[in-house]
């Protein structure tokens, strides 16, 4: 039996018709249509589905939708605010904290869920959290210093030649995709 | 996930044991969700019902007692546990334990009382309480009971649980002394479910041993204790030659199964080495 439900997501309230077997990963992406929150694993280990509910980080995939009611999500949609990237997110294009970009928005909800908590982790501190979120591109250590960089207040500070950066976020961004702001 | 299930969610233990009892046999309970929903999803399961303990009150909340011990709410999360400030101090092979469970979100998503009423031998927590003596309290319309969780385990996914009973909390006696280690061994990736894990408690001077409890995962149908194991030290001198003795009593009792983690004469011979190795790191903290 489908039931009709609300979800606030990103401090939105969406409208959604779902029976109680949908996953939240599945009705965000499918019933409220926003696709950045990405599937790998659909069994907890990888990572890419990760959203923050009532403030803690889950597994979309291992979440039931109907148990969000009433409860607010948080996406990697909702970070950007007026036009401006999350400071996390200027930090993971700044110093390279990704490539294909497949783990990137649940790396980045991962990193949101732990700063929210505690804005001055260690480097130990952050590698034991963000162990739970697998990148098969980056050798780790780059997400480790996009992470890094926003708990020491390195974001934005010119450390390469400005040239080299902005022809690499030329390169990496130039899609239309991109631009319009969809992904999936 | 095909088989549709209605989803119910009580506002009280009462409301939620009458819910399990009306709908027996056809109902799962849904605390964290990181193993039914798997299952659910995998068609492990189909049941008709699910029942979220979510906003069952009372089920949560850890209270530490120097004279009563620990006691655990079901819906604690295993995060919550291993970050919480008495278990550090007292029990710090319950911190130790939790804090090896696979990684940051699952811990974070995980219960307790799932983590041991899903019954799966190769998880790390019910090893620990058995060698901490714990007990569990399950709650039904039709009463209360307490059982030893070394009780709780039966077999392969099956606990002591009948279909309309809720696993309502853990009772963790006060600490007999300072004497513990736990040992996972993942060689795989360091998030993994243990090819082999050993809990240990122990009492004693030097290196003399006076009473010890040993569990184990991952090798065996079912969680187990390795009671000849302990027989072997018990009242004894810990010599490297009982350590051995002691090592091969608990491979013997154990049954592994062969899987990607290795094959079963892999898992046994693994079974006796870091069960000797545990003793040892046990002693080591003797006083
Ligand atoms: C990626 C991943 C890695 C993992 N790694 C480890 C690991 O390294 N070590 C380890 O120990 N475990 C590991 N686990 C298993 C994990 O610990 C269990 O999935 C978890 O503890 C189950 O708890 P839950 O609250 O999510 O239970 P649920 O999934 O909600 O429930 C599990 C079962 O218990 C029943 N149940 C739940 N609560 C109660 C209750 N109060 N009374 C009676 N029955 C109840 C449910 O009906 C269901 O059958 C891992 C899981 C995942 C997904
Ligand atoms: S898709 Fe959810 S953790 Fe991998
Ligand atoms: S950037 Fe490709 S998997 Fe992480």
């Amino acid at each position: 039996m489908k039931r009709e439900m609300v979800l606030n997501v990103n401090g939105e309230e969406h409208d959604v018709e779902i029976t109680p077997d949908r996953l939240l990963l599945e009705a965000l992406r499918e019933d409220v249509g926003l696709t950045g929150t990405k599937e790998g694993c659909s069994i907890g280990v990888c990572g890419a589905c990760s959203v923050i509910v009532d403030g803690r980080l889950v597994s979309a995939c291992l979440t039931l939708a109907v148990t969000c009611e009433g409860k607010k999500i948080e996406t990697i949609e909702g970070l950007a605010r007026d036009g401006e990237l999350h400071p996390l997110q200027r930090s993971f294009v700044q110093y390279g904290g990704f490539q294909c970009g497949i783990c990137t928005p649940g790396q980045i909800m991962a990193a949101k869920a732990l700063l929210d908590h505690n804005p001055t982790p260690s480097a130990d501190q952050v590698k034991e959290w963000m162990s739970a979120n697998l990148c098969r591109c980056t050798g780790y250590y780059k997400i480790l210093e996009s992470v890094m960089a926003v708990v020491e207040g390195k974001v934005d500070e010119e450390r390469r030649d400005e040239a080299v950066r902005q022809a690499r976020i030329q390169s990496l961004y130039q899609s239309d995709t991109y631009k319009s702001g969809a992904s999936d | 996930m095909k088989a549709k299930f209605e989803y119910l969610a009580p506002a009280s233990l009462d409301e939620a044991c009458g819910l399990l009892q009306e709908h027996q046999g056809d109902a799962k309970l849904l605390a964290g969700g990181t193993a039914l929903v798997m299952w659910l999803r995998m068609g492990l399961l189909s049941p008709g019902f699910v029942i979220d303990l979510e906003r069952v009150p009372g089920l949560d909340g850890i209270d530490y007692d120097p004279a009563d011990g620990l006691r655990i709410g079901a819906s604690v999360k295993h995060r919550d546990l291993e970050l919480c400030p008495a278990v550090r101090e007292h029990y710090p092979l319950l911190r130790e334990t939790f804090y090896k469970v696979a990684q940051p979100r699952i811990r974070l998503m995980a219960t307790v009382g799932g983590n041991l009423s899903h019954g799966d031998p190769m998880t790390d927590p019910g090893a620990s309480f058995m060698a901490l003596d714990a007990e569990v309290t399950l709650r039904s319309s039709r009463g209360e009971r307490t059982l030893s969780v070394e009780d709780f385990f039966v077999d392969y996914y099956e606990t002591a649980l009948e279909p309309d009973e809720i696993l309502t909390s853990v009772r963790v006696p006060p600490p007999a002394g300072p004497a513990w280690s736990h040992v996972k061994f993942t060689p795989r990736s360091e998030e993994d479910f243990a090819t082999v894990g050993v809990a240990v408690t122990m009492t004693g001077e030097g290196n003399r041993c006076d009473d010890v409890r040993i569990a184990l995962n991952s090798v065996g149908p079912s969680i187990f204790r390795a009671h000849a194991a302990e027989d072997v030290l018990r009242g004894r001198e810990l010599t490297p030659a009982r350590l051995e003795e002691a090592g091969a009593a608990a491979a013997e009792a154990s049954d592994p199964i062969e899987d990607v983690r290795g094959s079963s004469d892999y898992k046994r011979e693994l079974a006796a080495v870091f069960v000797r190795r545990a003793v040892e790191q046990a002693a080591a903290r003797l006083g």
